[in-house]
């Protein structure tokens, strides 16, 4: 019986990938002007990539790899990849809380949070955490506002005060 | 004429004020190469948004200063840590640490600065001179021989990948696929926006790179919790004076090492789509095989820091002469620098030395200014380095981070780069994970549409699809992509297999076809060299037998 391997499995998330891609490019809107169509080029490009895709499928079917048990696997790949797991998370409540915390508050809780999580919460490093994330983001925060004149996210939150 | 357009860009570039800020800039890029983990791309992205209220020259002195700073502070860490700062002084550390080691770090590092600012030097001279003749005949270019170089761009990056080559096709083809989300150029049609109007406009390019190569850099960097909280460096490096006279004297002294190694590293930087990381490696290779002493190299003998430092400076030069000629970026800093130049309105292309020569010499000019303040600075960097390696991974993780962000959301003013950056982070970050180089990809995302436009316009002209191959530049390209397919092959079995005799030859002789069919005498000549050549090499293996010497130690080449 032939076992998936990581390889193998990324090689068929391509294929699909452009699969749902080709659909897409019969999607694309045909003004009926042109010399050559907008989907051309996206369709040469699948092209390629199905072949190569294909072609890593077969590399990946023949590569002798050691039986992996996928459950043990997506655990220990969990628990290597914890800290960017984390800042991913991180980065993500600072984006969507962006309209609300602005880019100050956002910014330097964010530092503050990812310094934390991956450097520890001990009394002593989360006052100097706090200390790093205000200087560092305030400082960058004021040369764009009042150096760069650039007008950086404020947040609902400082509006209201 | 020349003389002219020197003198006017030359009294924009020496104002006190753009002065102050190549200073800065190249502080910043002496210091960022320094850090290991921080790379020079990632200097300069961050240091874009400051010069949005620029000038352009302005601006662009100070990203040329963090570039060529950025090249060389790499050497201080590699030299006093043995940890290279960014992959363009891995060589370096090959003898530089180990002299280091001996007791003479002033030394070390006073050779490497000296072979730097001589590298940078050869190269500015060559660019100045170069790159008004690329650009002439980037002139001859017509759509078809454009779409070819970029082919042969994207092949030679995925060729880079070695034994990967298969993942560095895949990885170039998504980045040129990433282009074509949005509107198209020439009509107008949004493609793959799956009815959101924020997918309209495409992904922005530097939030696509900054978040593939920068974001996905540092996650790299912290994943491990361990080293994650450990300072950058635990080695104790600390300040050391630099013997500035023994190391020049030692510098020139070596000045056949010193040509050779610059001469790699412009014609790697001109080569589109290879970069410093490569020519550092190839010029410590090619001057351990020159040396009547090879035994020496890697116990702390100064020509192996002479040739990796040297080539590494030079390929900035060689770099800048195809971007500013040809418009084509010649590895991911290029590409930063490229966006860069399109911010500022600046787009180069085989008309703009002609069309703006008041602002292409002043960039000529900065790259050759920036040597002198880089050797000027290395001194007071080295004190900051210091200072700096005690720092925890984490702590500069997290606000650099921060920094990408507010830069990211700059360029625009639009939230949704911001989005851009982070799920491309994640896709940078799964892709080194899973083995793919990103170099072919952000390159993909760069050349993608200048690829899409060409065949565009050559579709236009003419329905004729054997222009590609009728036309002599077109053909020559085409001729070098498949050639580079097959080099990754050749490094792998040269010395192994019957056929990997045959390559060079083929090289030479199939690619004298298309310069006999340009005409001229120049070009002809070249091509009647090449076979002449080819013939050679065809009697002298006849007379060894087609004898195979074995497994070579070929230097092995990656991205970095």
């Amino acid at each position: 019986m032939i076992s998936l391997n990581r390889e193998t499995i990324v090689a068929i998330l391509l294929l699909l990938f452009c699969g749902v891609l080709f659909w897409a490019t019969t999607q694309i809107r045909d003004p009926g002007f042109e010399q050559m169509g907008a989907e051309v080029w996206p369709r040469i490009v699948l092209v390629f990539l199905s072949v190569m895709s294909l072609i890593y499928l077969v590399q990946s079917l023949r590569s002798e790899t050691a039986d992996e048990d996928p459950g043990a696997a997506s655990m220990s790949w969990l628990a290597r990849d914890q800290n960017p797991i984390w800042c991913f998370v991180l980065f993500f409540g600072f984006l969507i809380t962006m309209p609300y915390l602005g880019m100050l508050i956002g910014g330097t809780l964010f530092v503050f949070l990812m310094m934390s999580v991956l450097g520890g919460w001990s009394p002593r490093l989360m006052l100097a955490h706090a200390a790093i994330a205000l200087v560092s983001v305030g400082a960058m925060w004021s040369i764009f506002t009042f150096g760069l004149r650039v007008i950086l996210p404020e947040g609902e939150l400082i509006r209201i005060f | 004429m020349i003389i002219e357009h020197v003198l006017a860009a030359g009294g924009e570039l020496f104002t006190l004020k753009t002065m102050a800020l190549m200073v800065v800039g190249t502080l910043a890029g002496l210091l960022a190469g320094a850090i290991p983990g921080f790379t020079i791309a990632m200097a300069v992205v961050l240091t874009l948004p400051f010069t949005f209220g620029m000038e352009p020259l302005q601006g662009l002195a100070t990203m040329i200063g963090v570039f060529v700073g950025g090249l060389s502070g790499g050497l201080m860490s590699g030299i006093l840590t043995g940890i290279p700062g960014t992959p363009s002084s891995v060589a370096t550390t090959f003898d530089g640490f180990p002299m280091a080691r001996n007791g003479q770090p002033g030394l070390a590092l006073g050779i490497g600065v000296w072979s730097s600012f001589f590298g940078g030097t050869v190269s500015a001279v060559l660019l100045v001179s170069l790159a008004p003749q690329l650009a002439r005949i980037g002139l001859e270019f017509g759509p078809w021989d454009y779409f070819s170089l970029v082919l042969f761009a994207l092949t030679i990056t995925a060729s880079l990948a070695g034994e990967n080559l298969i993942k560095g096709l895949i990885a170039g083809a998504l980045g040129v696929l990433i282009a074509t989300v949005g509107e198209d150029e020439i009509n107008g049609v949004a493609r793959f926006n799956f009815g959101t109007d924020a997918l309209k406009q495409g992904f922005a390019f530097l939030p696509v790179l900054i978040g593939l190569f920068a974001f996905s850099q540092l996650l790299s960097d912290i994943a491990d919790k361990h080293r994650a909280r450990q300072p950058l460096s635990d080695s104790g490096a600390e300040a050391v004076k630099i013997e500035h006279r023994k190391a020049a004297m030692a510098v020139l002294s070596r000045w056949v090492n010193l040509l050779r190694s610059s001469l790699i590293g412009v014609f790697t930087g001109i080569l589109p789509a290879a970069g410093s990381s490569i020519s550092n490696i190839l010029a410590y290779d090619q001057a351990k095989k020159a040396s009547r002493t090879p035994e020496i190299f890697g116990t702390g003998c100064e020509d192996g820091i002479v040739a990796p430092e040297s080539a590494n400076n030079a390929t900035a030069g060689g770099s800048l002469i195809t971007m500013m000629a040809l418009g084509i970026p010649g590895d991911i800093v290029t590409a930063v620098m490229l966006g860069a130049l399109l911010i500022h309105d600046v787009v180069p292309s085989p008309s703009f030395i002609g069309e703006q020569p008041v602002l292409a010499y002043g960039i000529f000019i900065a790259f050759f200014v920036a040597n002198f303040i880089m050797l000027g600075l290395q001194s007071v960097t080295l004190r900051l380095f210091v200072l700096v390696t005690k720092v925890r991974m984490y702590v500069l993780a997290s606000i650099i981070l921060s920094y990408c962000a507010i830069g990211v959301f700059a360029l625009h003013n639009v939230q949704f780069d911001m989005w851009t950056l982070f799920v491309f982070g994640i896709v940078g970050y799964v892709m080194r994970n899973l083995g793919f180089p990103l170099a072919p990809m952000i390159l993909g995302v760069v050349l993608g549409k200048i690829a899409e436009v060409n065949l565009s316009r050559a579709v236009a002209i003419s329905s004729d699809m054997t222009m590609f191959v009728q036309r002599p530049w077109s053909l020559f390209f085409l001729l070098l992509g498949v050639f580079s397919i097959f080099f990754p092959f050749y490094q792998k079995y040269r010395g192994i297999q019957l056929w990997t005799l045959i390559y060079p030859i083929a090289i030479l002789i199939v690619l004298s076809g298309p310069l006999f069919m340009m005409g001229g005498i120049a070009r002809s000549l070249i091509g009647a060299f090449m076979v002449l050549l080819g013939g050679y090499l065809i009697w002298s293996n006849t007379r060894n037998g087609w004898k195979l010497e074995g497994p070579v130690d070929a230097p092995v080449l990656r991205e970095g």
